[in-house]
């Protein structure tokens, strides 16, 4: 109790990477929850993965065209930034469109976008030896570096996020629940799934700047699978998917905190336990109360 | 006065033609159905209709604006994710977004559309049931009141009463016949079911063979068609 009344307090140290934890750990399911309804769960694998290769990608032309790194300038974050949106976009928008002429080996492209994005990412590294340990610190997920600038950008950027899949919810449930509907409908099918996409990249690639790959797609997974498993009605869905991410990310920032642990693995821990519960609840309840439908 | 009129129209996948040279034409009110073997073209008929499919030749009219009046498509229950956290009442507003701008909100109107169509087709007490646990005859319904929603002028159903019992069957078909009688809508039904059909439907089109000819039910039932058409059910 004490760690939280320490951790709430308005001068605390850490407040900037509290702060971006809740953020990551909010946003992310809220787009989450497509990947787990439209059964693209390996996808929140890879890109993250991607995102990677993509910070790795845009260092290494850094050197190779302007020099040297110079270690923890705006250069940098914006080259990082740049290459983990432009990798994770690139990979979502070629993956859904070659999703539509054949979903038998959906899984097997996803994997080797994993296998050939984690493959890049260590050959990046490996070609820029005076970049590498800022990208690791990248590639690690910056929430301890977060600044109040960063924090800011990352507000702005999922603040967008959060009122895009608000104000679209309508659509985006459509073309996901029932794609030949929206077509009978006029609906511009393509135009919104390329929106939906496009934000799951920007999520995944300021996810994985901010938090790194493991906690982008611990967030992007857990809390929505939890969700799921408690909820009938796709706005409590999605409140629920985006409160236990938040909830998550801030038990496990304290946990971090108190204990002197790594936080990324402590926010992701803490979320794999609340789905651990929900799912004996869940299974507990059926087995004490049978179902009638 | 026609709701649906095709012209040698050619319907078919990729650059192959599964059908050729279909002219028919719907008239409001009508009740009527696509019959025909398994395989015939009878669901590429309809996604062609209502435009799922492109049309590869041919002209297809329909008697009113699609904006104006969206079609009401019903489609094989099969097709739809149960994963989804979803209410019947949910899955039926759905319906009323064919006539919703993306930044129109869902409002009381919408929401009276859905409860209006759910009582219609009888669901209205099981609104807020999980529309993943209804049973094939319930969402079949479900999915019947969800293109009422959108308030068609031509309500088009794939398979309606495929996987679903006789008493189900029967409860869809008598729903169907209430809304061509009492309200006028015009439906255009896919089914092999021929028995059903009979003093329900007005007229049938037989697609086989890359071909759709308008036939009468009676003229169906006492043909050697109707055993094929059964004998692939």
């Amino acid at each position: 109790m004490s760690t939280v009344l320490e951790v709430l307090r308005p001068g605390f140290l850490l407040r900037d990477a509290l702060i971006a934890s809740i953020l990551v750990g909010t946003v992310c399911p809220l787009i989450g929850v497509y990947f787990v309804l439209r059964r693209m769960i390996f996808l929140g694998v890879a890109l993250p993965q991607l995102s990677a290769a993509g910070i790795a990608f845009a260092l290494l032309i850094h050197r190779m065209a302007i020099g040297p790194h110079a270690h923890g300038d705006a250069t940098d974050s914006m080259l990082a930034r740049l290459g983990a949106t432009g990798f994770t976009l690139g990979g979502i928008l070629v993956l859904a469109a070659l999703e539509r002429r054949g979903r038998e080996i959906v899984e097997a492209r996803i994997g080797m976008v994993y296998a050939v994005a984690g493959a890049l990412t260590i050959l990046f590294l490996a070609a820029d030896p005076w970049g590498e340990a800022q990208i690791v610190n990248l590639l690690k997920g910056e929430l301890l570096a977060a600044t109040e600038r960063s924090l800011a950008f990352l507000a702005l950027v999922l603040g967008v996020v959060i009122l895009a899949v608000m104000v679209f919810q309508k659509e985006f449930l459509l073309v996901s629940f029932d794609r030949d509907l929206a077509v009978v409908f006029g609906k511009n099918v393509t135009a919104w799934d390329t929106l939906l996409y496009v934000l799951c990249g920007v999520t995944i690639s300021f996810g994985v700047l901010a938090a790194g790959p493991l906690v982008t797609f611990g967030f992007l997974l857990a809390p929505p699978l939890a969700a799921r498993l408690v909820t009938r009605r796709m706005l409590t869905f999605s409140i629920a998917s985006a409160a236990i991410g938040g909830l998550s990310a801030f038990v496990g920032f304290c946990a971090a905190y108190r204990y002197d642990m790594p936080l990324g693995p402590s926010e992701v821990a803490v979320s794999a336990v609340v789905l651990l519960v929900v799912v004996g609840f869940t299974r507990l309840r059926r087995a004490l109360i049978p179902q009638t439908a | 006065m026609c709701v649906l009129r095709l012209r040698d129209v050619r319907l078919g996948y990729g650059t192959r033609a599964i059908l050729e040279h279909v002219s028919l034409e719907i008239a409001r009110g009508e009740f009527v159905a696509l019959l025909g073997p398994n395989g015939a073209g009878k669901t590429t008929l309809l996604r062609g209709i209502v435009g799922l499919i492109p049309v590869m030749g041919g002209t297809l009219e329909y008697g009113f604006d699609r904006a104006e009046s969206p079609l009401g498509y019903v489609p094989q229950r099969e097709s739809l994710d149960p994963t989804f956290p979803l209410t019947v009442f949910e899955v039926v507003l759905m319906g009323t977004y064919a006539r919703l701008t993306p930044l129109h909100r869902v409002g009381r109107r919408q929401r009276e559309l859905a409860s209006r169509a759910l009582d219609l087709v009888g669901l209205g007490p099981i609104a807020e049931q999980r529309f993943a646990s209804l049973s094939g005859g319930q969402t079949q319904r479900a999915l019947i009141a969800r293109a009422l929603a959108a308030e068609p002028s031509l309500l088009l159903l794939d398979e309606p009463t495929a996987g679903v019992d006789a008493e189900a069957t029967a409860t869809i078909m008598a729903v169907l016949s209430r809304l061509n009688r009492d309200e006028g809508l015009t439906v255009l039904l896919v089914t092999h079911q021929l028995r059903m059909l009979r003093g329900l439907v007005s007229a049938a089109f037989w697609v086989q063979d890359g071909r759709v000819t308008r036939r009468r039910i009676d003229e169906l039932t006492a043909s050697g068609a109707v055993v094929e058409a059964q004998a692939d059910r």
